[in-house]
């Protein structure tokens, strides 16, 4: 294993290299973070083994490909003579590995990359390696197999497929689903590439051919973007006439976390009747009730009535856009009274959006929340009646005026209070620099005395309005996580991963709870993760593409340090009194130049958070944070809170590559200065030989030329090596996010003054 | 009495205390030669008076035009009480002396007697001037006892047939409320569709002019018009029609028998080739498709032409490019892309799988949602006030131009602030979400119950449709929905009639309605049955256009030659034959990159695409050709965007720009790979004639272009240039010579 991991790492210095031929400082925002940016091909079929290779940033030293399900495994590929080929992985998929999306991650220098998705299907894949841009170079590809491309920029690919008359097709192409920048465009064409069907809506065509004969199916971006980020798996799929056929899976949206509420069996008891018919009778139900239905045809308006008492109260809970839909569900609720000339509705409740607990971004260019919609355009409200009486619900989908999309299904449920919450959680961001959101998509692979920040907000279901304790479970070595409380009626927590100087490396994937006294019980959610699927540097020219992580790999370093640690300057609960002061000594461990004499500081923690900013200097060793507790008017008990601003480091990416650079440079260098050595004794020898030796003196004098010139080329490289690293190693200019190690607070009470 | 009053400061205080004054006065000075018996109306009679004398138009003393001098009264004298107002109460009271009428101001300006802006617009013995004079005299009452009030306006006689070069006089008969009726031809403006056809003077005498076919006077009077419907024959006996292939040859044909004009026999197969080519899918038939159509001999050739046509994405292409224009997909930010790509697409793609016109409209009025998701969405991003949604949506799906009715009552038509606001209302309930986009929102219907408020009368409307009900609309209804319910009514009298005349325009270069978008009683059909036809048959097909197309370029109308014969050269509205028009500005481009051999690239979009499947409009910024050739801009929903006059600049552009030279003197292009060609010259030459004009070169013109490829050439200095290089020369100048006949440049 040994052997195997320092080969793998000395491939991987050179592999560096081609990943890096991106410009390796483009982010002059955040420290550099490993990002896996594309695995091709982006799937596999179950069962199989399946040569991976790779692209992304920052990733050098790579100890593995991993993924979310233990089913997936890789090794490395190695060539003839047993060398590993740079960025290539044979990866296989058991046969017992579930279908569907999984999540891929290399471990670098740096630790766990950010991820892609990788799908594991039923069929057989194929990888298109030639372009194919025009009718007379479009792929064969056979039906029901799955193609892995990438987009040419500004061309339409071409695949060329045989089918028969009467014959269903299902033609479905992943691309935004699986993390791919491309919008495809889908179409089915002639022999001649005439267009005959489009579908531009990130839909499948359903194609039977009215003859026998060749199809085309052509694809491109909407506005005709490509390149590697612009990858896509398209299948063409046979199909019985009515048989259901199911979408290639696509990621989850962010605010899918919220869905399904805890112990929801899969099927809905009940199904709308008559679902086609737009203008029907309500069908009556009773409460509680869990129905299927969906918004089709076209203005869809489905009523159901029910009977309820006066006093009674029921949550009204639908997912549609939860379920992968793009509907806005809307609810109605109407009093019922008969009269003689037909009826009376009077409106009782009106139930649209579950609102996103904390502000969301506005997408302008400068950063004021996080572009994390946590709410939903389902519904979760409440109703309460007030009289004894029949009540129709009236739901209808705000975006379904003129689309007919029988796929667009909800799920109602109406029932009694039944307290629960949901987590989410993303790394924090904050203004760095006008557009910039890079910090969205970092991965969490700490360094070691880094602490970093994860927001975590609450769907709160059925009026629990309680506090949440946050937690994380299964962290490597050397990490701690500490939850900041969600207070209660509050709908904001942060997480904080702190790796210690000294944490060895290490990776995990570990697990976010919440927990909290429902009931008088405790309750513990396990949460997810959302991140950006690619680093968005500029928020004005990409269009952020939210979702959420399959799992939550943590990793240390074990290598690189953070540029400083801000630390609580001992181990303990700092003792304060209500209404006086309290100071906290800051201890700092600086580990590179800075650009500006301070950092200010705001103040993470329930009942510390109106703390005023405040700077600390940036060139000392120690500092001080003193609150003002009667002004915050910080009750009695127990805190935890931590501090954060932003800061310009000198950073030197990956220094350490210079010296290993410079000795093999000096080693070349050596080799080189040997072999001149050589050429001059042998020409030496030569001219001095005896006529019978001469010609063994002049093969060995040859061969001895051969060996300088390679020599010397081995030393240009190391030399051109050598200038590259120390180029990337020199200090730059690069703002991140600093924040403080926990600390943790406990408040006395004030003595009692006055005497009774 | 008058000193209490006077005590008080003011202006208005000053006038009332004239007021009085007059009023006291009027009784005993008044002679009964200056008061006649009859009472003179304020709103019956005086304002027609201002109308005629055209004191209340724009740039005089209407008030949308600021009014000159302070006097402003309503536009066109819609608004009665604020112009008695105007006229009495305001100005210091000087514009009326009731004491002495002659002097009043109004009186004394109108003459010219005081230095009048506008010049005299009234003489002293006039019926005008009578008609103030005596109602100042008579106290400058606003009402008469036993005020009748206006109802109607005829125009007698309402149609009729015309003779070239004669005259008609025509009278205004205005009735009212008691049932009686007045002669108010004096007091009536009137105004002609066509001064090429018609004239038309103050008095309402019709002189027409040596052009057939049917001319419209406008009569109007206090807010009401009426029209009189001239058929001018020609009076040539029509012996010699195509026979009929549909309705529209039957309504076309009859047409021209009741005026007299013969029309013009079919044209050739080649013209119908490249004429039909170029109106529906927007290109040049190829060369191979030119051959292989001329050496068809099956009767139904032009039907499955037709057919092949409108099944090929080129027709997709060219009427999304036609329709994007007109619903401002316009770039403004680079950003906009996404948006603009997806909108094209949509309609583009709607057309393609021929989904039918009022369902089209029907998705983009009703669009929810995100631009990704449902691509008509980005209608509400480009047009985000009801204010426009209404405007773009009664001009181009209803061709009714609301605009004047947002501010004051329509001065043609029946359009009151009322109509503008209450159709404003459908829109009153479109919700807005920011989406993840920048820039964009989401759009939804939100609930409630809808309402535009008419910004004048301050009074909550709710939707109705040019003043028809619409029903009930239930707070949780989308009014956008109705809106389309009532547009796609068989009965609704606007939607499919707009279409069809637009289409009609767009293959036979006039509207039977013109312009297209300017439906109004005042300016109607040229040939009213055919457009009643087109518009029960579009409706009765299920709103398919590519029924339509068919319809419109499988008639014999459609396929008369342009050559005119010796009769109907004078006729530009009768259809009597082809009227050529000049390639627009993207056919152009095309149709000399097809000749050429070089296609022109565009930013973003994949080598090979054609200019008519350009998005939006941002490539006219980086295409010269497309702006001189007048490619629009997005930025309105008139058709009158798109340029299609001549200019100098075009000239020049054809004649010696180096974006033509370069596609000429191109390596890759027609000439070079002919010239590469071990083929006969002549074959190169009838290679070029079949691709610029879908015919083969007569024998002259075969003869002729042979020559001159093969001509020696000298250069400057007189040397003789090396033969390959001549033939090359030689070439490229044959190619440029084709590109700039007129045969190439317009469709005929």
């Amino acid at each position: 294993m040994t052997n195997f991991k320092s080969l793998l790492q000395i491939t991987m210095i050179a592999a560096a290299l081609c990943l890096n031929a991106a410009p390796a400082f483009s982010q002059a925002v955040c420290l550099p973070a490993p990002r896996l940016l594309t695995t091709t091909p982006m799937g596999g079929q179950v069962g199989s083994t399946v040569e991976v290779t790779i692209t992304g940033d920052n990733l050098e030293d790579l100890d593995e490909l991993r993924f979310s399900h233990p089913a997936i495994t890789a090794v490395p590929k190695v060539d003839a003579s047993g060398a590993p080929v740079a960025n290539t992985f044979l990866v296989t998929i058991a046969a017992d590995c579930p279908a569907g999306l999984h999540e891929a991650r290399v471990m670098s220098r740096l630790g766990i990359s950010s991820s892609r998705v990788f799908h594991v299907g039923q069929w057989p894949e194929v990888l298109r390696n030639k372009a194919n841009t025009s009718v007379e170079t479009a792929w064969a590809l056979p039906l029901n197999t799955v193609c892995n491309a990438t987009m040419t920029r500004q061309a339409v690919d071409h695949y060329a497929f045989q089918a028969k008359a009467g014959q269903r097709i299902v033609i479905d192409c992943a691309a935004k689903g699986i993390d791919s920048k491309l919008q495809a465009v889908l179409i089915v064409a002639d022999a001649q590439g005439n267009d005959l069907m489009v579908e531009r809506r990130g839909g499948v065509i359903d194609f039977t051919p009215e003859q026998d004969g060749t199809y085309m199916v052509k694809i491109h971006d909407l506005t005709f973007n490509g390149g590697p980020e612009c990858f896509y798996r398209l299948c063409l799929q046979t199909a019985a006439p009515d048989e259901r056929v199911p979408r290639l899976p696509s990621t989850e949206s962010v605010s899918s976390f919220s869905w399904p509420p805890i112990g929801l069996p899969a099927e809905a008891a009940l199904a709308e009747a008559a679902p086609d018919d737009p203008a029907g009778d309500p069908q009556q139900i009773t409460l509680p009730c869990d129905l299927s239905g969906r918004f089709f045809p076209a203005a869809d308006v489905d009523r159901f009535e029910f009977t309820a008492s006066k006093g009674e109260v029921w949550w009204i809970e639908v997912a549609s856009e939860r379920l992968g839909r793009p509907t806005d569900p809307s609810i109605i609720v109407q009093r019922v009274q008969k009269t003689d000339d037909g009826e009376t509705l009077t409106d009782v409740a009106e139930l649209s959006d579950i609102p996103s607990p904390v502000k969301v971004s506005s997408n302008g260019y400068a950063y004021d929340g996080p572009p994390y919609n946590a709410g939903s355009a389902d519904i979760n409200g409440k109703l309460e009646i007030k009289e004894d009486g029949v009540y129709r619900v009236q739901l209808t989908d705000l975006f379904g005026g003129t689309r007919t999309d029988p796929g667009n299904v909800y799920r109602l449920i109406i029932r009694r209070a039944q307290p629960d919450f949901s987590i989410v959680s993303w790394a924090l961001h904050m203004e760095l620099r006008n557009g910039d959101r890079n910090a969205l998509s970092k991965p969490i692979a700490l360094r070691g005395g880094a602490t970093m920040a994860f927001e975590v907000v609450v769907i709160r279901r059925d009026g629990f309005d309680g506090p949440i304790d946050l937690r994380m479970e299964n962290l490597p070595e050397g990490v701690t996580a500490t939850g900041l409380t969600i207070p209660a009626g509050k709908s904001r927590g942060i997480m904080l991963f702190t790796a210690a100087p000294e944490a060895p490396r290490g990776l995990t994937s570990a697990k976010l709870l919440g927990v909290a006294t429902i009931n008088g019980e405790s309750v513990t959610r396990e949460g997810r993760v959302a991140s950006m699927a690619w680093p968005v540097p500029n928020a004005w020219s990409e269009i952020p593409a939210p979702r959420l992580l399959a799992d939550i790999p943590v990793s240390v370093s074990g290598g690189e340090l953070a540029p400083i640690t801000l630390a609580p300057a001992e181990d303990k609960i700092y003792e304060a009194v209500a209404g006086q002061t309290l100071t906290i000594p800051l201890a700092h461990s600086r580990r590179s130049e800075f650009s500006g004499p301070k950092i200010s500081l705001k103040t993470f923690g329930a009942g510390f958070e109106g703390t005023p900013a405040f700077d600390v200097p940036l060139d000392a060793d120690a500092s001080e944070a003193t609150f003002d507790l009667a002004k915050l008017k910080v009750a009695p008990g127990e805190y935890t809170i931590a501090f954060y601003g932003s800061a310009v480091a000198k950073y030197r990416y990956h220094p350490e590559s210079v010296t290993i650079a410079e000795a093999v440079l000096k080693t070349a260098q050596d080799k080189a200065t040997a072999a001149a050595a050589e050429v001059t004794k042998l020409t030496e020898s030569v001219g001095t030989a005896a006529p019978e030796d001469k010609a063994a003196l002049e093969a060995s004098l040859e061969m001895a030329k051969k060996q300088q010139q390679a020599a010397d080329a081995e030393v240009a490289a190391a030399d051109k090596n050598l200038k590259t690293v120390t180029a990337k190693a020199a200090p730059k200019d690069i703002v991140d996010i600093v924040v403080s190690s926990p600390i943790h607070i406990r408040v006395q009470p004030a003595a009692e003054t006055v005497q009774k | 009495m008058a000193s209490a009053f006077l005590s008080k400061s003011g202006i208005f205080s000053l006038h009332i205390a004239r007021f009085l004054l007059i009023v006291a006065a009027s009784g005993s000075i008044a002679s009964a030669e200056e008061t006649p018996h009859a009472p003179v109306s304020f709103v019956n009679d005086v304002m027609p008076v201002f109308t005629k004398a055209g004191c209340n138009m724009g740039v005089c003393h209407a008030k949308a035009g600021g009014g000159q001098n302070g006097f402003q009264l309503s536009l066109l004298g819609f608004e009665a009480a604020d112009d008695y107002a105007s006229l009495v109460k305001e100005g210091r009271g000087r514009r009326i002396v009731p004491v002495a009428p002659e002097q009043s101001l109004v009186l004394r300006k109108a003459t010219g007697q005081t230095p009048h802006g506008g010049g005299a617009r009234l003489s002293r013995d006039s019926e005008g001037y009578a008609i103030l004079k005596n109602w100042i005299a008579q106290g400058a009452h606003f009402e008469t006892k036993a005020e009748v009030e206006f109802v109607s306006l005829e125009v007698q006689p309402s149609r009729g047939i015309t003779p070239r070069n004669s005259t008609q006089q025509l009278r205004a008969i205005a009735t009212y409320s008691d049932g009686s009726t007045r002669d108010v031809t004096g007091m009536s403006l009137f105004e002609t569709n066509s001064e090429a056809m018609a004239e038309v003077n103050g008095d309402g005498l019709v002189t027409v002019q040596d052009i057939p076919g049917k001319a419209a006077v406008m009569v109007r009077y206090q807010g009401k018009a009426a029209v009189f419907t001239a058929a001018i024959p020609l009076g040539v006996e029509v012996t010699d029609l195509p026979p009929s292939r549909n309705f529209v040859d039957d309504h076309v044909f009859a047409n021209l028998k009741e005026i007299g004009i013969p029309p013009s026999p079919l044209c050739d197969d080649a013209t119908f080739l490249r004429r039909v080519s170029l109106d529906i899918a927007g290109r040049l038939p190829t060369p191979d498709e030119a051959a292989a159509f001329l050496s068809s001999s099956d009767p139904n050739r032009r039907e499955q032409l037709v057919d092949r046509l409108l099944k090929s994405p080129g027709y997709a292409d060219f009427f999304a490019n036609k329709w994007t224009s007109l619903l401002k997909n316009r770039r403004d930010d680079a950003s906009d892309i996404t948006s603009n790509f997806a909108f094209h697409a949509w309609i583009r793609d709607s057309l393609l799988a021929n989904v039918p016109y009022d369902q089209i409209v029907r998705e983009l009025l009703g669009a929810t949602g995100t631009v990704v998701a449902n691509p008509p969405v980005a209608w509400y991003k480009r047009v985000k006030e009801p204010k426009d949604q209404l405007e773009d949506v009664a001009q181009l799906f209803l061709g009714v131009r609301l605009q004047c009715a947002q501010c004051h009552h329509h001065p043609f038509e029946r359009w009151s602030q009322d109509d503008y606001y209450s159709l404003s209302a459908f829109f009153s309930q479109v919700g807005r979400k920011p989406s993840g986009v920048q820039g964009e929102d989401l759009i939804f219907h939100k609930r409630g119950v809808a309402t535009a408020t008419n910004v004048r009368s301050g009074i909550a409307l709710k939707p109705a449709a040019f003043g028809d009900d619409v029903g009930e609309i239930l707070p949780d209804q989308d009014p956008r929905l109705r809106l389309a319910d009532w547009m796609s009514s068989p009965e609704n009298p606007f939607f499919a009639k707009a279409l069809v005349n637009r289409y009609w325009k767009h293959f036979f270069n006039r509207g039977l309605i013109d312009p297209e978008d300017d439906i109004r009683d005042t300016n109607p059909p040229t040939n009213p049955e055919l457009l009643a036809a087109l518009e029960k048959h579009f409706i009765e097909s299920g709103f398919d256009l590519k029924d339509l197309v068919r319809v419109m370029t499988t008639s014999a109308a459609y396929q008369l030659s342009a050559e005119p014969n010796e009769h109907n050269l004078v006729d530009l509205q009768n259809y009597s034959r082809y009227y050529p028009r000049r390639l627009q500005a993207e056919v152009l481009l095309d149709a000399i990159d097809d000749l050429s051999g070089v296609r022109t690239t565009f930013a973003n979009l994949p080598p090979g695409t054609r200019a008519v499947g350009l998005p939006d409009n941002s490539y006219n910024r980086s295409s010269e050709f497309l702006r001189v050739f007048g490619r629009p801009d997005s930025t309105s929903v008139c058709e009158c965007e798109r340029v299609q006059s001549s200019s100098l600049a075009q000239s020049l552009h054809l004649i010696n720009s180096s974006e033509l030279k370069n596609k000429l003197t191109s390596s890759t292009g027609r000439a070079a790979k002919l010239l590469a060609s071990d083929s006969a010259l002549e074959d190169k030459v009838r290679e070029l004639y079949l691709t610029a004009f879908s015919r083969e070169p007569q024998s002259d013109e075969l003869r002729f272009a042979v020559e001159y490829v093969n001509a020696p050439l000298e250069d400057a200095a007189g040397k003789p240039v090396p033969e390959a290089q001549a033939k090359r020369q030689n070439m490229q100048d044959l190619i440029w010579a084709l590109i700039n006949t007129k045969e190439f440049l317009f469709n005929h």
